[in-house]
């Protein structure tokens, strides 16, 4: 196994380690040093700030995992008339209980899905409302992300802050040990 | 002939710059025409360097390009296609992986880097390292010619004297742990913060930490820096930024003792420098820096941080033991010398002419 540490030849390594050991001990036994307390700090790891220029946009396939079939450009907005005269004539009837039959039947789910997709074949004003609910989380997502950017950066500016104050107080201190040196 | 130098960037107070100048004023002092071409510059230097696109009114067949290699850029490019005769100075490229949570940007370059290297490696007359860790790494990368050059160190700068205000703001009977270098992932820093947080905690309460370097660039790395001084509760830790010259050295006057945690060096100048001052160092086995410390110093091959700590007491209240480590530092401290680099850089240069 590897030393701990080496040096050179004339200095007695195993004598610095037993010493090392010994003070450490000392400490613990005095219960100024606690096991745990050291692992903690050990254990404890750098807190970057993100980065959010590097992050790409992935909440596309998340935030609209089937948006795509919904508003399909190829999907056919008017249904073909109905040329059989009977048939024309039965959904007539039947589209007069059309919404009472679908209310008792269907889930509302499907039921609002459906409505969604008639509206978009009847009106294209609604197509182009649901791309406008689209923008709107576009928009949405984006304020997040540039809030969050924001942030970081707010934090990079209180970082370099403090590093304006620090050295503002060293050389204000600077200052005063010059004073001292100025002839009376 | 005429030995000329390029570089990616020459930013101030780099290594990598400070070497270019030395090794083109100890060319000049030969008579060798030597000049300077950079991508990026800082404007202190403007008058000493010029754009690596004007070396195309420079470029012969009897020139020798020495080409500073530390990160992918189009400089790789520019060199490639020279008709000069070619060496590189690799100063290694830290892995992309210690900059992924900080520095995109950064882990690009440096991937991209690794990968010219190995373009490099059929194109080039001779290959030097800086260390022979780094000449290990060329080999690997598959060139046929390497060798070692060792980095130009000027111990002279060190002739200065501390600051008087400094000295009157920081001498005042607290024990002075030091970390010199760029405030980057791969060199640990917050490993350096949390030895010392339980050297204060536990071993002497009256101590200070100073990280003296750049964070340009690695503002997020700094502030989540700063949130673990600020969750530790560690007192006296200055961060001091980019200073003058004569204010690091001030740093390392100041200093009792030297601690160096990173995970990756290619060579690590601040330590040969801290022996130089009479500055015990320790220091973790990342990289080249156990060839570095050339049995000097105490090098730690486990980051066991309690233990870190209480060696970093021993030796701070050991004289005893200070003494041992200095003696050990002072002897390890012969192989750098600056007229051994240049004559090794002028003995490479006539192989290649010759």
């Amino acid at each position: 196994m590897e030393p701990f540490i080496s040096a050179a030849a004339e200095i007695n390594v195993d004598e610095i380690m037993a010493a090392i050991g010994k003070r450490i001990q000392e400490k613990k036994d005095s219960g100024l040093l606690k096991q745990r307390d050291i692992e903690e700090i050990i254990e404890m790891e750098l807190q970057p700030l993100p980065d959010f220029q590097e992050i790409p946009n992935i909440y596309d396939p998340m935030l609209f995992p089937d948006f795509a079939e919904n508003v399909d450009p190829n999907v056919q907005l008017e249904e073909p008339p109905e040329t059989n005269p009977v048939k024309a004539i039965l959904k007539k009837i039947r589209g007069g209980f059309a919404p009472m039959i679908r209310f008792i039947v269907r889930p509302m789910c499907v039921e609002l899905k459906t409505d969604i997709l008639r509206l978009q074949k009847r009106d294209r004003i609604i197509l182009q409302s649901s791309e406008y609910i689209r923008l709107l989380h576009n928009s949405m997502h984006n304020i997040i992300v540039e809030m969050s950017k924001l942030k970081t950066e707010e934090e990079l500016l209180k970082t370099k802050i403090k590093m304006l104050e620090d050295k503002s107080e060293f050389l204000e201190n600077r200052e005063r040990a010059l004073e001292k040196k100025l002839p009376s | 002939m005429q030995v000329h130098q390029f570089l990616t960037s020459y930013a101030y107070g780099d290594a990598i710059g400070n070497e270019a100048l030395a090794i083109r004023d100890f060319l000049r002092a030969q008579q060798i025409d030597s000049e300077i071409f950079t991508l990026h510059f800082h404007p202190r230097y403007a008058h000493q360097v010029r754009n690596y696109l004007e070396y195309d009114r420079f470029a012969s067949r009897d020139n020798i390009v020495i080409y500073h290699f530390s990160i992918g850029s189009q400089v790789t490019k520019k060199f490639l296609r020279l008709a000069d005769k070619k060496i590189i100075i690799y100063h290694n490229i830290t892995p992309h992986r210690f900059f992924l949570d900080f520095h995109r940007g950064l882990a690009k370059d440096c991937f991209k880097g690794r990968l010219e290297l190995k373009s490099l490696a059929d194109k080039v007359d001779l290959a030097l390292g800086d260390s022979e860790y780094n000449r290990g790494e060329l080999v690997a990368a598959g060139f046929k010619r390497t060798g070692v050059l060792p980095l130009v160190m000027d111990f002279a700068k060190f002739e200065q004297k501390l600051l008087p205000v400094l000295g009157d703001l920081f001498n005042d009977g607290k024990h002075n742990l030091l970390y010199v270098g760029r405030i980057s992932p791969n060199k640990k820093v917050e490993d350096v913060i949390t030895t010392f947080h339980f050297y204060q905690k536990y071993f002497h309460a009256d101590s200070r930490l100073f990280i003296v370097g750049e964070y340009r660039g690695f503002e997020r790395y700094l502030n989540a820096l700063q949130n673990q001084v600020r969750t530790l509760g560690a007192r006296n830790v200055h961060f001091s930024g980019h200073v003058p010259l004569a204010e690091v050295i001030s740093y390392f006057k100041l200093a009792h003792l030297y601690l160096h945690m990173s995970e990756h060096e290619g060579f690590c100048a601040p330590i040969p420098e801290s022996f130089y001052l009479g500055i015990p160092v320790v220091a973790f086995d990342g990289g080249a820096v156990a060839e570095t410390m050339n049995h000097g110093g105490i090098l730690v091959h486990e980051k066991d941080f309690l233990k870190i700590a209480a060696l970093c007491h021993e030796i701070l209240s050991r004289p005893g033991l200070k003494k041992e480590i200095l003696t050990g530092q002072a002897r390890a401290l012969g192989k750098y010398r600056q007229q051994l680099t240049g004559q090794i850089l002028l003995e490479f240069l006539r192989s290649l002419q010759s």
